[in-house]
């Protein structure tokens, strides 16, 4: 169900390496995903924020899934979480997510590297609106794990995600 | 002898049947585990306390909008109306996961449901005309006040929805909580019968340990008798060993005595003292006689195959002839020497008068044998046995050494002599007492001694007392009592013997003709009728079993003679033989002037004489020593006619067989009660028939042979089937069956 794309060595380097990182670009368009707190690249102020081009820019995965809000299985596309985390320069334990709808959830960082979780801005190869549940969705491989079909990582595939606070 | 109790094949049922149970108690256990597991991915996959959250929220979602809505209503700030989209937007994707609440069957019970989803819908169609991604109509005032008069309308039936879920849900929980309690309780029981059912399998295990140890114990004790019975066994044949030796040196002695008094006469036939010792050489031939006799008196009492011959007896001539015989030995010793015949003593008694005289010789001559001083009484009177019936009794007291206890204990086993140097050199051939012992008990008596170590031994002979009616009979000569001369044809190889019967023959009246074989006898009794063939057993050219057998096979116009055997065997094979060949008696040589006299008379003898000769169910006799019971046979043959009677016999010595075979089966596996249940029932079969010792051997094992030790069953199990195979020979020589 997982189509991967073939990703960089760098992309499956961990989250605290020591190495310096390289500062993030600065984000053109409107911004739809904000990362605080423990970030080392900011860019704007003490944030590091994407605008959908740089979520694009990133290697992307694409895999089908059933979900507990749609009632069929539908495809999902976007850059790897730890992607996203590496470019912001994240390093932390937790990431504190929290969505439009005012959902938030604490994610731990690890989840990011043990399994192929990604920031989803296309479903079923389409952007999603705000009504769609998006523009943004934290989405697990849940079909690919017996052990992800629990209540557990259904509660950390946040939608309509608006920041991630890396604490 | 510990017999263990339920054999393998009933517990099998048993095992079977727990084991079953416990795989069944096993695989419901199983279906309990899976089915819990099944519920428990259900839950996890059903998320219903999930979708309540999504309600709720959804309820959130359409207060904000509201609130935003009223807001823009008093405002037209161009922030304030983003903020509207953002949250009509959020209350729309809030909407959009009614559909997958519905998927789940949650909403399906709540009839109220449909009736939102439709208000919901219809409230988004009119929206998405102001607010849609492409909105065609600018959301004025007037627009927004009806929006939100519709909006308000929504706002009971979203939070009523709510309710009812949540209320669903609740009972939802509360379903599956029992569920699960149900499968708990059915998983409890499970494990309570899982742990009976493990308990009875430890106790049955247990059991068998037990009963392995129970049979182990069993073999030790049978390997302990073996052991026993082997140092008996060997005892016995050490006791054989030195009993041959002895013998030999025993029948040299008399031997060299005859044949040196034989000489003493031939060198010296006038010499005055002539007589004296032929009189020598006469009792030495006698004494070897009785040595002999012994023998044969052992081999015929083990074999179960010794008859008695009954007869009227004088019984003061009896007891005064044996003294007369004794009162010489006596004399010699120096010893006084009384006989004594109590007045209540009937005169005339059935008896085997040789049996009781033999009896009789040996306690005497014991009685003599161990006194150097003193007085040897012979006493003869009636007494009364245990169980009231009348019993003659022969008292021997002599005052001779007397025995201590243990050689009182040893004093009847075979082979066993007193360690007395001076009885060593007297003679007896270790066997009397024996023999005396077993032909009392065969007379239905007794024998028993007291004795005192240095006073002196009382041995006391009971027989059973049967007055005689009919008169004593007379010792006259053969044809006289035959009332006729007999032709007899006398079959012997060897001619002195021949021509000793032919002189026997003539002096009693009867006329003989002799022939050297088999196969001459067979030619003379297909050219000539005889009364009577005298046949030697072994002989060259034909022996005599065959010439038997071929002339019982001659036609049936030629006479059939009367057969009777000689042999010098002492073994029942060879009187089987005989007997199965079609031979009419067996009589053991030598053949003396008065054996043969007596065997005329039961041959040809009046009536009453051969009645009383070879009755073998006169009341004095033990049933156990008679192969057959002639009455008995006779009422059955009467009842069931020749045929049948034949079919009769003959299926029970198939059974008879049968029966030998699984009782030594059933001794090797230490089945002692099937073994006597066997024994018992051909017991009865055997009785029926008429054929006492068959049926009182069968008796003996199916009533003792628990406490029979092992090497005894053994002997007693071999002496059934003796017996068995020694009856139906009988029956075949007297024609019950077909050979």
């Amino acid at each position: 169900m997982i189509q991967r794309r073939r990703l960089l060595p760098l992309a499956a380097t961990p989250l605290l390496g020591p190495w310096p990182v390289q500062a993030l670009e600065p984000a053109a368009g409107e911004i739809v995903l904000s990362l605080s707190g423990r970030v080392r690249s900011p860019n704007r102020r003490d944030r590091a924020v994407f605008d959908m081009p740089m979520l694009q820019r990133l290697p992307q995965l694409s895999f089908s899934t059933r979900t507990p809000w749609f009632v069929k299985p539908r495809k999902f596309t976007g850059p790897l979480l730890r992607d996203v985390l590496q470019a912001a320069g994240a390093h932390g334990q937790q990431l504190r997510v929290s969505a439009l709808n005012d959902y938030r959830v604490d994610i731990p960082a690890d989840d990011a590297q043990r399994w192929d979780v990604i920031v989803a801005r296309l479903i079923d190869d389409r952007p999603m609106a705000v009504r769609d549940k998006g523009p943004l969705f934290i989405m697990y491989p849940l079909d690919s794990r017996a052990e992800l079909r629990s209540p557990l990582y259904f509660s950390r595939c946040a939608w309509q995600l608006k920041t991630i606070e890396v604490v | 002898m510990a017999m263990t109790d339920s054999p393998s094949p009933r517990r099998t049922p048993w095992f079977a049947l727990s084991g079953l149970l416990l795989l069944a108690t096993l695989l419901a256990a199983v279906f309990v585990q899976v089915r819990q597991h099944a519920l428990l991915t259900l839950t996890v996959q059903d998320q219903d306390d999930y979708a309540v959250l999504s309600l709720y929220q959804l309820e959130v979602e359409y207060l904000r909008l509201r609130e935003q809505l009223r807001k823009v209503e008093s405002d037209t700030d161009r922030e304030l109306r983003a903020e509207l989209q953002l949250r009509y937007d959020i209350f729309l994707s809030r909407v959009d996961l009614l559909p997958t609440i519905r998927a789940r069957r949650l909403l399906g019970p709540i009839t109220s449901s449909v009736d939102t989803t439709r208000a919901l819908d219809a409230f988004i169609v009119r929206a998405e005309a102001y607010l849609g991604a492409d909105p065609s109509r600018r959301l004025g005032a007037e627009a927004i006040s009806a929006l939100l008069i519709e909006l308000d309308l929504l706002g009971e039936p979203i939070h009523q929805l709510l309710l009812d879920a949540s209320h669903q849900v609740a009972a939802q929980i509360t379903a599956r909580r029992s569920q699960v309690q149900r499968h708990n309780e059915v998983a409890l029981l499970l494990t309570v019968f899982l742990s009976g059912m493990v308990m009875l399998f430890a106790s049955i295990a247990f059991r068998q340990m037990r009963q392995l140890d129970h049979r182990r114990q069993h073999l030790e004790t049978l390997a302990d008798q073996l052991r026993d019975a082997r140092v008996v066994a060997d005892a016995a044949n050490a006791a054989k060993t030195a009993f041959l030796a002895d013998m030999s040196h025993e029948l040299r002695t008399p031997l060299h005595g005859l044949l040196g008094m034989l000489g003493l006469v031939k060198e010296a036939p006038r010499d005055p003292r002539a007589m004296q010792w032929l009189g020598i050489a006469n009792d030495s031939a006698t004494h070897l006689q009785s040595l002999l006799d012994d023998v044969l008196d052992l081999s015929k009492l083990e074999s179960g195959t010794l008859a008695l011959a009954p007869q009227a007896v004088d019984v003061a001539a009896l007891v005064q002839e044996s003294c007369a015989l004794m009162q010489s030995q006596a004399d010699a010793k120096g010893l006084q020497f009384e006989a004594r015949v109590e007045p209540d003593v009937p005169p005339r008694v059935l008896l085997d008068p040789t049996r009781t005289r033999q009896v009789l010789f040996n306690l005497l001559h014991n009685a003599i044998k161990y006194s150097q001083t003193g007085k040897v009484v012979l006493l003869c009177r009636q007494v009364l046995a245990d169980d009231g019936t009348p019993q003659l009794e022969f008292d021997v007291t002599d005052s001779g050494i007397g025995m201590d206890v243990e050689a009182l204990a040893q004093l009847f086993q075979r082979f066993s002599r007193a360690e007395d140097p001076l009885a060593r050199g007297q003679g007896g051939t270790g066997l009397g007492l024996a023999i005396s012992r077993n032909l009392a008990q065969l007379m239905g008596g007794s024998l028993v001694v007291r004795s005192t170590p240095g006073t002196g031994s009382v041995f006391s002979f009971r027989c059973a007392l049967v007055p005689a009616l009919e008169p004593v009979a007379a010792a006259a000569s053969a044809p006289a009592a035959l009332g006729r001369n007999l032709r007899v044809l006398v079959v012997e190889d060897h001619p002195i013997n021949r021509m000793y019967l032919g002189a026997l023959l003539d002096r009693l009246g009867h006329h003989s003709v002799h022939v050297e074989n088999g196969l001459e006898a067979v030619a003379a009794a297909r050219a000539q009728a005889f009364d009577l063939i005298l046949m030697d057993v072994h002989m060259p050219v034909m022996d005599g079993v065959a010439a038997t057998a071929a002339i019982r096979a001659l036609p049936a116009d030629v006479a059939q003679p009367r057969i009777v055997a000689l042999t010098a065997d002492v073994f029942a094979d060879t009187r089987e033989r005989c007997l199965q060949a079609g031979s009419d008696e067996v009589i053991t040589k030598p053949v003396s002037a008065a054996s043969l006299t007596e065997l005329l008379l039961r041959q040809f003898g009046a009536p009453q004489l051969s009645g009383a000769a070879s009755a073998p169910s006169q009341p004095s006799l033990k049933p156990n020593q008679v192969l057959m019971d002639p009455a008995a046979q006779g009422g059955v043959r009467a009842a069931m006619g020749e045929q049948r009677s034949q079919a009769l016999y003959a299926e029970l010595f198939v059974q008879a067989n049968e029966t030998s075979r699984r009782m030594r089966l059933a001794m090797r596996e230490a089945d002692i009660d099937g073994l006597r249940e066997l024994a018992h029932a051909i017991k009865g079969a055997a009785l029926n028939l008429g054929l006492p010792a068959l049926a009182e051997a069968a008796a003996t094992l199916s009533t003792e042979a628990h406490a029979m030790a092992a090497p005894q069953l053994a002997l007693a199990v071999q002496r059934f089937d003796e017996l068995v195979q020694a009856t139906r020979s009988l029956c075949v020589a007297e024609g019950l069956i077909e050979g």
